[in-house]
């Protein structure tokens, strides 16, 4: 595989990424969805997954950068998985608003799979695993703002975090925010 | 206590532009653990189940 195209699938996994965190803001700040604690934490497993794809448009593809991203991915579908297995029971309840029919948080385990799956094929193409490029021939625009948006989601994560749970521990079901 | 993954993750992606691999990875590790470590304090969250 050509390192161009490494670096475009790479660049459109991020915006993917992007764009999942992206919704996930809309419904908390548009439709005053908050987010569970554990639904946080899936937030948090979809960065550590986009950490290794950032790694990749950054540094240059590595094999274990493609590791950091489907270890960020299991991480963040076993809290998925567990939060879906919470709710499995009829009757048991739910949490939060449906998004075509699914909830967020069964969503969220459908897009930690399909990253495990997308990294584990990019890990077929061994060749795009050369000598590493200089910075600036690395990132075009389209990567750049890939990157910036990643970093922008992360920032805002934390501070969204900070006003909704404060500097300790989230209530399980937060009813508005802290700060 | 629950930002202190995306700080963790926002520092790594820090380093990772400074072209500082092994920082940044040791940055992403301990947002790992201190994600998990979280998520298993919550693990029981909204367990409603009546039995």
């Amino acid at each position: 595989m050509p390192s161009d195209l490494s670096r475009l699938l790479n660049a459109l996994g991020l915006v993917a990424v992007d764009t999942l965190l992206a919704l996930a803001f809309i419904d908390q700040l548009w439709f005053r969805d908050l987010p569970c604690p554990v639904c946080i934490l899936q937030r948090a497993g979809f960065i550590a997954a986009g950490f290794g794809i950032a790694l990749n448009l950054v540094l240059g593809p590595r094999p274990s950068h493609y590791g950091v991203t489907i270890l960020g991915a299991v991480a963040g579908g076993v809290i998925a998985l567990r939060q879906m297995l919470v709710y499995v029971v009829p009757g048991s309840g739910s949490y939060g608003n449906e998004v075509f029919g699914m909830h967020l948080y069964s969503w969220a385990f459908i897009g930690f799979v399909a990253i495990v799956v997308g990294a584990a094929i990019m890990l077929f193409y061994d060749r795009q695993f050369g000598r590493g490029e200089p910075l600036s021939e690395r990132l075009d625009a389209f990567t750049l703002t890939a990157l910036v948006t990643f970093a922008v989601l992360v920032v805002g994560n934390i501070f969204s975090t900070l006003f909704l749970c404060g500097f300790g521990f989230c209530p399980a079901a937060p009813a508005g925010y802290l700060l | 206590m629950m930002s202190l993954p995306f700080v963790l993750f926002a520092c790594g992606l820090g380093a990772a532009w400074l072209r500082q691999r092994e920082v940044a990875l040791g940055f992403w590790t301990v947002g790992l653990v201190v994600l998990l470590a979280l998520f298993r304090a919550h693990y029981g969250d909204a367990l409603n189940i009546a039995l």
